[in-house]
């Protein structure tokens, strides 16, 4: 697939973290897996949640919400692995992103894709591509390369009304 | 061929590829080849093989634009095929040309035919220097031929060159021949160069008009060839063409027919009619003629007529046996031997992409995986069906991946020309004399292995005749020969590769390592160490003994890199030396990097697996023993051993069970003893990496699928002592 082409589809995979919908573009996306038992490493950040096996490969798994900097909760049956394709270091990977839930499949014109409200804090324009307003609600289009390669946790809450993390990480739980 | 020239250019450039890949086979091949004749110069198959290499990589060179190859390699085959006719001897001045002439075709293989001012003059100069000597030592042997004679024309020097043969060729090409580029009618244009030939198309599998795809190729021909040469030259004709085309070659009389009328007249009526030739019909006419000698023409059974349609991909050449045309002809060829062409060899052995055998080997890893799981569940409803048919599965998937694995693997004896001519060449710059021994050459390593530790042992090689092997005058002196012996070892030992490089020469100085060590200050001055730990500080970055740092080695970039690449493929270095007697160092390496041996463990509620290889005795203890503990050392058998209790480092809350277990491993030979819960049995694994994310968990290796389709962690427990016992230090010192 050329540029171009990857330039006409206009898919986002809208998903739930909490109150907040986020989008991804499609062609970050492989598939989604229901929630399933994973196997913890040690000695790892808590965001990292471990690995699953994905048809005989070991396929690493990141909790959006703890990635984020919101408050953990209990999984639900909602709760589901959006396996995702992305660059990093020039190479391609396979991860898999815990979310609360998936809600649809949008189109949405990629010139109609604002650019998000400068808000301060220098990661936010690289970890967000931009901001789709439907029906008269936000819908934040992240830019997975960069929010999923990073091995720290993405301070969003100036971004959007995410509910403030007050027990959550502290950075020095990350260093390992 | 109505391509365009730009699909025509770009298939041409994929076809040069190919033969790049080829050549440097081949030239691998001349160079083995003529190490070998080295130490053994009347090795008579040796110096046909390296001939044989020279004229497919003349002929190959010229088809694909490698002029400048092509004809720098012609003057080389005219050497060497005196030297075949034993007209010259093989000395060292003879292998010198050689190696430096290869070395040269490496270059030109690189460059292509288009050079620079600076290259073309080398290529003259090498040109100049190959011409010459072989000028003068063809003029020394005295031949009556001169040199410009097709040197081609002996390919079987045994069978009666003078006479004249007739052959039967039937050549049917594949209809996608054109593809390559390959005009047939050019290859009947060198049949007729080859003798006095009659030719018969056969078009009848041309469609109608409408239908007719100029792209393929739809004519195919009977050839009736009168010709000195073997068939072996005749075979060569087809050279490029035989894995895609239908070929028979088949003697009918040792004399020329196309002389005798009678068989003119029958074959142009056969022409005319347009009829297969008829093997019935050939011998009654051969027969009637006054034939000096009539070989062997098939044995006439009941049908004889040749079908044409050979089965799909075979190739037949001078079938010495029943030919399988159709399964229908009982041919005796008479007692032609089988020359030695490509055909052999390509069905012997075919090309794949490493590519493919990397995904063969995936799907093999998933298969071994699901089989397991298969298996779990069969015992699980208990259904005895199903367990008998899941053995099965199991017995298949076993030697699937058995094979599979072998064919990942590759003789060590690929890389060993490489450290041949290092050896060769650096002994002769470092004026030392130098025997390169090598021992289980067919010692069989995964490829990946083989390309990763090419350069380690390149450096372990160059060390040992820089610092190893002392000077011819020295070894003198002291009461050695004054060749010195460097051993390349290969063997396998338990479910790991050994190589070993051993040289007779000064060995390490052990005060000399330690003054240097303090002085770098990689160890303090009262530090008490022992010999295996003084002998270590050589893998220490940055440390180099050599007294006078050369151009060969002594820059203290070596050793410590040759211990990260190793370490890199799980493998360890191990080296002894003693003063004066030599320096000998091994490397030790699994046997593939996908699939190891491994114990089953829990901790907690967690399933974890440790290499097999790496533990030397388990001991099961109860857990309040641990909690007496002191020091973290745990007193078994009577002796105290230092332990890592991995509960508590994975910061595992589950309920602490009564007894629980030590494997005890080697680390750094010392025993260090990790405390998990229980050990469930063995695992053979496939090793899955676990990516980017977790690169941070370096004591864990991979990941493996267990039979219920979970993953369990692979632990290396070398880099789980030093990460944890770093750890506690930094916590006491802390504290």
């Amino acid at each position: 697939m050329n540029e171009n082409d990857e330039n006409q589809i206009n898919h986002y995979l809208t998903f739930k973290l909490g109150d907040e919908t986020f989008a991804s573009h499609v062609n970050n996306i492989l598939k989604i897996l229901e929630m399933q038992k994973i196997t913890e490493v040690p000695k790892s950040p808590e965001f990292m949640k471990g690995v699953i096996n994905l048809r005989g490969n070991v396929l690493p798994i990141i909790d959006a919400r703890l990635k984020f900097g919101i408050k953990p909760m209990p999984y639900t049956d909602k709760t589901c692995i959006l396996v995702l394709s992305i660059i990093i270091e020039k190479e391609s990977v396979e991860v898999g992103a815990i979310v609360d839930a998936v809600m649809d499949v949008i189109e949405f014109q990629r010139d109609n894709i604002k650019p998000s409200p400068s808000l301060g804090s220098k990661y936010k324009s690289d970890f967000i591509d931009g901001v789709m307003k439907i029906d008269d609600k936000f819908i934040m289009v992240l830019n997975m390369d960069s929010v999923f390669s990073t091995n720290e946790i993405i301070d969003l809450k100036d971004t959007a009304n995410i509910p403030e993390n007050k027990n959550g990480l502290q950075n020095n739980d990350i260093e390992n | 061929m109505n391509e365009s020239d730009a699909q025509f250019a770009l298939e041409m450039q994929e076809l040069r590829e190919k033969f790049a890949i080829e050549a440097i086979e081949k030239i691998a091949d001349l160079e083995t080849a003529i190490l070998v004749l080295e130490n053994n110069p009347n090795d008579k198959e040796k110096i046909n093989s390296l001939f044989g290499a020279m004229h497919s990589l003349k002929g190959s060179g010229g088809m694909f634009g490698y002029n400048k190859i092509s004809e720098f390699t012609h003057d080389l085959e005219t050497i060497y095929d005196y030297v075949r006719k034993d007209r010259i001897k093989i000395n060292t001045e003879l292998l010198d040309i050689s190696l430096e002439a290869i070395d040269h075709l490496k270059f030109l293989l690189r460059m292509g035919d288009t050079l620079d001012t600076q290259s073309e003059t080398k290529h003259q100069s090498k040109t100049a220097k190959v011409k010459e000597w072989a000028g003068k030592k063809l003029a020394d042997a005295q031949i009556e031929h001169p040199i410009a004679e097709p040197v081609h024309k002996s390919e079987e020097p045994n069978t009666n060159q003078l006479s004249t043969s007739t052959y039967f060729i039937s050549f049917k090409p594949h209809e996608n021949i054109f593809d390559n580029g390959t005009k047939a009618l050019y290859l009947i244009d060198e049949l007729f160069a080859l003798g006095e030939a009659f030719a018969i198309p056969h078009f009848e599998n041309i469609p109608a008009l409408e239908k007719i795809n100029p792209q393929l190729c739809y004519t195919w021909w009977e050839i009736f060839l009168a010709t000195d040469e073997s068939q072996g030259t005749i075979a060569d004709v087809f050279i490029f063409v035989e894995d895609e085309s239908k070929i028979y070659i088949h003697k009918i009389a040792d004399d020329n027919l196309l002389e005798y009328d009678a068989f003119a007249h029958y074959l142009k009526q056969l022409r005319e009619a347009n009829e297969l030739a008829d093997l019935k019909d050939l011998k009654k006419i051969i027969d009637a003629l006054p034939v000096k000698e009539i070989p062997a023409i098939p044995e006439i059974a009941a049908t004889v007529k040749i079908e044409h349609d050979l089965t799909e991909d075979e190739i037949i050449i001078t079938p010495t046996t029943e030919p399988t045309v159709s399964g229908n002809i009982q041919a005796e060829a008479g007692k032609m031997k089988l020359p030695a062409t490509a055909a052999e060899t390509t069905i012997a052995s075919i090309r794949v992409s490493s590519e493919k055998i990397d995904i063969l080997m995936n799907l093999v890893s998933e298969m071994v995986t699901i089989q397991a799981r298969l298996w779990m569940y069969a015992e699980k409803k208990n259904d005895l069906e199903l367990i008998a048919i899941s053995e099965n599965v199991q017995k298949l998937s076993k030697q699937l991946r058995d094979n599979a694995f072998s064919i990942s693997l590759i003789p060590i004896s690929s890389i060993l020309t490489r450290f041949q001519r290092l050896v060769r060449d650096l002994s002769a710059t470092l004026g030392k004399k130098v025997k390169f021994v090598i021992e289980g050459q067919g010692t069989e390593l995964d490829k990946t292995i083989i390309e990763r530790i090419t350069d380690p042992l390149l450096h372990i090689i160059r060390n040992s005749l820089d610092h190893g092997i002392e000077s011819p005058e020295l070894r003198k002196q002291i009461g050695k020969p004054e060749e010195g012996t460097i051993l390349f070892r290969a063997y396998y030992s338990g479910s790991n590769i050994h190589i070993e490089v051993k040289d007779d020469g000064a060995g390490i100085d052990k005060n000399r390592i330690l003054k240097k060590a303090i002085q770098n200050k990689l160890i303090n001055e009262d530090d008490k160490l022992s010999e295996a730990q003084i002998l270590n500080l050589i893998f220490a970055p940055g440390f180099s003994t050599a007294v006078q740092v050369s151009d060969v080695s002594g820059r203290g970039v070596g050793m410590d890199v040759v211990n990260k690449k190793i370490s890199e493929i799980r493998g360890e270095v191990v080296i002894r030396s003693e003063l004066g007697k030599g320096t000998s160092i091994t490397i030790i390496l699994p046997l593939t990097l996908s699939i190891i041996d491994g114990m089953q463990v829990m901790i907690g509620k967690t399933c974890y697996i440790i290499p097999t290889s790496a533990v030397h005795k388990i001991y099961s203890i109860k857990h309040i023993q641990i909690q007496k503990a002191f020091d973290n050392v745990i007193v078994i058998d009577g002796r105290q051993i230092p332990y890592i209790y991995l509960r508590e480092q994975f910061n595992d809350h589950q309920a602490i069970p009564e007894k629980q277990e030590v494997l005890v491993v080697k680390y750094e030979n010392r025993e260090v003893g990790l405390i998990i819960d229980k050990v469930i049995g063995e695992f053979q694994t496939v090793l899955k990496p676990l990516g980017q994310h977790y690169k941070n968990q370096e004591f864990v290796s991979g990941g493996t699928i267990l039979g219920d389709g979970s993953v369990a962690l692979v632990l290396d427990t070398n880099k789980i002592i030093s990460r944890f016992s770093k750890e506690n230090k930094s916590k006491e010192e802390n504290i």
